[in-house]
């Protein structure tokens, strides 16, 4: 059972940063590389708002992700927006320089020790048993439950709302959707803040449970097969191939050897890759290059 | 008589900042009225097309010259999405829907107000039936008639003031382009829109046109009521493939003595 419940947990920490990939790739085709760090970031605001509104926990949580969400679409707004018709290259590179300079920020505001939202914040972090006798903390409870709710909002808003369906006509073809009246920068800005959202929401509860330091990004890059596993501009493939790289991941852990843990995502998707490199569930692209 | 809705001034619309595609043309489309723009390929109708509707910045050209200005107000180089919310859509020649989302989905993706959704897909669905029963089918699995079709509703979803259709017949059998056409009159009668055709075909765009221009690279070369086009010696001769005048049938001539052929147009038309 507790097997299980690892797998669950580590499953939705890496479906929940891997729908942020999924978001952006699906609508603007390009890869965005710091999302690590914006998923840091997140963490890192709670302790900014925990200090500016001491004694409400939640209201500090909710400004963190609403913070989020703002600096998401600010990163669109003031950064990406200017590669909007450049080389997908150069949109990439700029995420990567975006992800050192996050990175340098934190350090310079946070300093480069592990630090404890959850204590900054007077929250406790039970642990909670389960039938069988399986034991799973708070705030990955929290987490799971939170992996649920994103992924079903995400799925109706896609499929039902104005705005996704927007992203989804703009993800297939951005010239006709500016043909038809859409504003590409605002879908573009939108699916900025909420892949930020979804990401700062895996960070916070990551860091809720076990504080957050400087490698916290090292998750997101594990999480990254699992978009590529599923198929870059599905969702449902950055659910189903969380699944797969935590399924692998846990079961080689607890039956080989722990320390194969970081290597376990990059090897099935390194697999993935010589067989569908495309992914799960992905669209298969023309390539114009061999 | 109506007023102008578009107008186009001495534009001219250079690429890369070297190639000269549209040389200082000047055009004019009136409310309700429908308009043809023919021409060869490479005469530079869809530059043309493209300069009205805001998308030449991705090919790297721009208006350089002249000015477009559609109800008052100057629109050359403004961005695509802006210029289709003042009520100039487009209606591309290819790549005209969103193969992955459904009809329905095609329809409801441009519309601006959600208000407006119902009573504007009902509206649609009675100038083109045929939607109403594919409401669930993805556009990339319709036929080239229905795609077009669609093509045409989504871009009625915007509400527009002026639809401007690139290449309507192309690749369409011939009785599905009269139905179609007869659907195009029937929409501007009911709705009021102004609309912008730019055809290769002649027969087809004199047939429901009001007015006519045609361009031979990059310039407008003739232009008049559809009348005079009709019986106008060189498009009866070049465009609709009519007898040129000495008993030769020049759809068969064409082939061999095209380059001749070319050769008088132009000396006639730019003297």
């Amino acid at each position: 059972m507790q097997l299980f419940i690892n797998i669950i947990v580590l499953a939705s920490i890496y479906a929940l940063i891997a729908c942020g990939y999924v978001l952006i790739y699906r609508v603007s085709r390009v890869l965005n590389l710091a999302h690590g760090e914006l998923m840091m970031l997140g963490a890192y605001l709670v302790l900014a708002t925990a200090s500016l509104f001491a004694g409400h926990p939640l209201v500090a949580l909710g400004a963190a992700v609403l913070l989020s969400i703002v600096v998401g679409a600010m990163v669109y707004v003031f950064l990406m927006r200017k590669m909007t018709g450049e080389m997908v290259l150069a949109a990439i590179l700029t995420t990567v320089a975006l992800g050192i300079l996050i990175r340098g920020v934190i350090v310079l505001v946070w300093s480069a020790q592990q630090q404890y939202p959850a204590q900054a914040l007077n929250l406790a972090n039970p642990s909670l048993t389960l039938v069988g006798d399986g034991h799973i903390s708070l705030w990955s409870a929290v987490l799971v439950a939170t992996n649920i709710l994103v992924y079903g909002a995400l799925f109706g808003f896609l499929r039902f709302g104005r705005w996704g369906m927007r992203m989804r006509a703009a993800g297939q073809n951005p010239l006709l959707a500016a043909q038809r009246g859409i504003n590409l920068h605002t879908v573009y800005a939108l699916a900025w803040g909420l892949s930020t959202l979804t990401g700062a929401l895996a960070g916070i509860l990551m860091a809720l449970d076990s504080g957050v330091t400087g490698s916290m990004p090292i998750i997101a890059l594990k999480a990254f097969p699992a978009a590529l596993v599923g198929g870059l501009d599905s969702l449902a493939g950055g659910l189903v191939g969380a699944l797969i790289i935590a399924t692998a991941e846990v079961l080689l852990i607890y039956y080989v050897d722990p320390l194969l843990s970081d290597v376990v995502p990059f090897l099935v998707l390194l697999a993935m890759l010589i067989v569908r490199p495309w992914g799960l569930f992905g669209t298969r692209e023309e390539l114009d290059r061999v | 008589m109506s007023s102008v809705l578009l107008s186009v001034e001495k534009a001219e619309v250079v690429y890369k900042r070297a190639i000269t595609a549209v040389q200082g043309i000047s055009l004019s489309v009136r409310d309700g009225q429908i308009v043809a723009l023919l021409g060869t390929n490479g005469a530079g109708k869809s530059t043309t097309l493209r300069a009205i509707s805001g998308f030449l910045g991705l090919d790297d050209a721009r208006v350089t010259e002249g000015a477009i200005t559609f109800d008052g107000h100057r629109i050359e180089n403004r961005p695509p999405h802006e210029i289709a919310r003042r009520g100039v859509v487009l209606v591309p020649e290819r790549e005209k829907v969103f193969q992955n989302l459904t009809v329905a989905e095609n329809l409801a993706a441009p519309v601006p107000r959600a208000a407006d959704k119902r009573r504007l897909e009902d509206q649609i669905y009675q100038f083109f039936p045929r939607l109403a029963d594919l409401r669930g089918r993805v556009g990339g699995l319709l036929s080239g008639g229905e795609r077009q079709m669609l093509a045409i509703a989504s871009a009625l979803m915007c509400r527009p003031r002026l639809l401007m259709i690139d290449e309507l017949s192309l690749g369409l059998a011939p009785v599905v382009v009269q139905d179609l056409t007869r659907r195009l009159i029937m929409i501007r009668d009911q709705l009021g829109i102004a609309i912008l055709l730019v055809e290769q075909s002649a027969a087809v765009a004199l047939s429901i046109s009001d007015y006519a221009y045609v361009m031979e690279n990059g310039r407008i070369v003739l232009d008049g009521d559809r009348e005079r086009l009709n019986s106008h010696q060189d498009v009866q001769e070049f465009y609709l493939g009519q007898s040129d005048g000495n008993g030769q049938d020049s759809t068969t001539a064409r082939r061999s003595y095209r380059d001749v052929k070319q050769y008088r147009r132009s000396r006639r038309w730019y003297g």
